[in-house]
């Protein structure tokens, strides 16, 4: 992967988790206000309940404590003093539940003005206790209440009406948390979103460029297969051309060397001495018979010139042979003498055909052989010239 | 089927380099040093040319040619030799007797070459029966 969208990617994905992270911390101080808003709600309730019910306790503590005015009945003074102290108790409780209540002052003035309403009633017990119940009467007449009950109705009805206006100025703040949380968390995931569509398209632009590039090499190693293919081809017919020229090469060798051979035997099978000779009478070569006759190896005559082994009888100027050969014609029956390595002569008639190379003389072949007619002959100059056919 | 080739000659050079070169061209090649030797290979593989010599220390080619006529009648003969009939009336007289008559001192191309004029190319069918 090409090391630039790689870094990009890693971007990408760096950012998305630290979105995601965010996303997750939203959503966790979210859901622990919603706990903690959850628990206020219910103090406030706990705290509208209380207030309604020490109110509800004083009215009950009130009816029974006026009964008892009116009849002494002990019964009644139990209830209003069980009523009483229920109620003191709840309005402590509930007090006690408003430390951080903006509206706390409601309930110290509602604990205020319920503190005075137990103190003339008491009062009135007190004087329904001494004076029995006209002067619970006169000092309720002349008397006026510390707090009479509708001032603490009103002062409940408010408590009522500022705690109420505080559970929907809780619900409202909610709401607009509810509608930002939403917000911000659809803004992450819309991020997200977009975020991963920008990573699809750079893999998708990473795939494309790979595809392209397989492509590209893979044309590549096919024009390198061709052309591997075609030097291949080209070294193979070259190889081939090679086999076929070494092949043809050894078997021209083979040839000649078997043509040479079997050119060989003949002249060796020839039972007539056979002397080759260049154009200045010098030997080049002689066959078995030569040597076979005249105890002559080769080499002993081989570059010596023919006179040596050959002699015309009558000295003729010039000679003969070598006219012949200067005239480049043929000598047949020539009377002559072989002279032998012994020193022996040896009458002979032989034979001289020109060797032609290209219409050029260039030597002679001389054939010999022993004359069957004529003495034996002695050493050389001793035998009579033989006679020009 | 690539068509076989029976080479007859008493040297090994000349055997081996003949096989060589055929086998290259892509025929099938079965060589002998004797008589005896291509008779029985032409009994059991019926060759499509012979490829002969003339020369044997037992016998000479002639005699096999005229036994290669009756054996396969329908294999081409070509007489490979060194030695030189010369031209004109003498080689004339050899060529009636075989399809083909070469000098061994001829290029192995033109061997080749007369191979093909004979029995064609291996992979095809042969022209030259």
């Amino acid at each position: 992967m090409n090391e630039n969208i790689e870094k990009r990617l890693a971007g990408i994905f760096i950012l998305m988790l630290v979105i995601l992270a965010g996303v997750a911390g939203l959503a966790v101080s979210t859901i622990r206000k919603s706990a903690d808003k959850s628990d206020w709600v219910n103090l406030t309730h706990d705290i509208i309940l209380g207030a309604n019910s020490a109110t509800a306790l004083l009215h009950a503590g009130d009816a029974s404590m006026h009964a008892y005015l009116l009849t002494g009945d002990r019964r009644d003074q139990e209830n209003y003093r069980d009523a009483y102290r229920a109620m003191v108790n709840q309005l402590d409780a509930t007090v006690g539940k408003t430390r951080s209540d903006p509206y706390r002052n409601d309930f110290l003035s509602l604990t205020n003005l319920i503190g005075r309403r137990i103190n003339y009633a008491r009062n009135l017990v007190q004087a329904r206790e001494q004076g029995g119940e006209d002067a619970a009467r006169q000092l309720a007449q002349t008397h006026p209440a510390g707090s009479s009950t509708g001032d603490i109705d009103r002062l409940t009805a408010l408590i009522n009406e500022h705690q109420q206006s505080l559970l929907r100025q809780r619900d409202h703040e909610a709401w607009v948390q509810a509608r930002n949380t939403t917000r911000v968390i659809a803004i992450c995931v819309l991020i997200n979103f977009a975020l991963l569509l920008l990573a699809g398209l750079l893999i998708r632009d990473d795939l494309a460029s790979r595809r392209i590039a397989a492509t590209a090499m893979s044309e590549a190693n096919a024009c390198l297969e061709a052309k591997v293919r075609e030097r291949t081809a080209e070294l193979l017919a070259a190889n081939q051309s090679l086999v076929k020229e070494n092949l043809e090469r050894r078997w021209s060798w083979e040839s000649l060397d078997h043509q040479f051979r079997y050119n060989q035997l003949i002249v060796n099978a020839i039972s007539e001495m056979v002397f080759v000779v260049s154009k200045a009478l010098n030997v080049t070569r002689v066959n078995p018979a030569v040597t076979h006759a005249t105890q002559w190896e080769s080499q002993d005559l081989v570059s010596q010139s023919l006179d040596r082994v050959l002699q015309v009888p009558a000295p003729a100027t010039p000679n003969p042979i070598l006219s012949a050969l200067n005239e480049g014609r043929e000598l047949q029956e020539y009377p002559a003498v072989v002279i032998a390595k012994s020193g022996a002569a040896i009458p002979v008639r032989f034979n001289l055909v020109p060797l032609r190379d290209e219409n050029k003389v260039v030597g002679g072949v001389v054939t010999a052989r022993p004359r069957l007619d004529a003495p034996p002959a002695g050493l050389p100059g001793s035998s009579k010239p033989a006679s020009k056919p | 089927m690539k068509k076989h080739i029976l080479a007859v000659d008493d040297e090994q050079a000349i055997r081996d380099l003949l096989q060589e070169s055929l086998t290259l061209s892509g025929y099938r090649v079965s060589t002998a040093a004797t008589l005896d030797e291509a008779r029985k290979i032409a009994r059991a593989d019926r060759p499509d040319l012979v490829i002969l010599d003339v020369q044997f220390e037992e016998c000479d080619g002639f005699v096999l040619i005229d036994e290669f006529k009756k054996l396969c009648p329908d294999s081409p003969i070509l007489l490979l030799t060194g030695i030189i009939f010369g031209d004109g009336a003498a080689r004339q007289a050899i060529e009636k007797k075989v399809a083909c008559y070469l000098d061994k001192t001829v290029p192995l191309s033109r061997i080749l070459d007369e191979v093909r004029r004979l029995i064609g190319y291996s992979e095809t069918p042969a022209t030259g029966k």
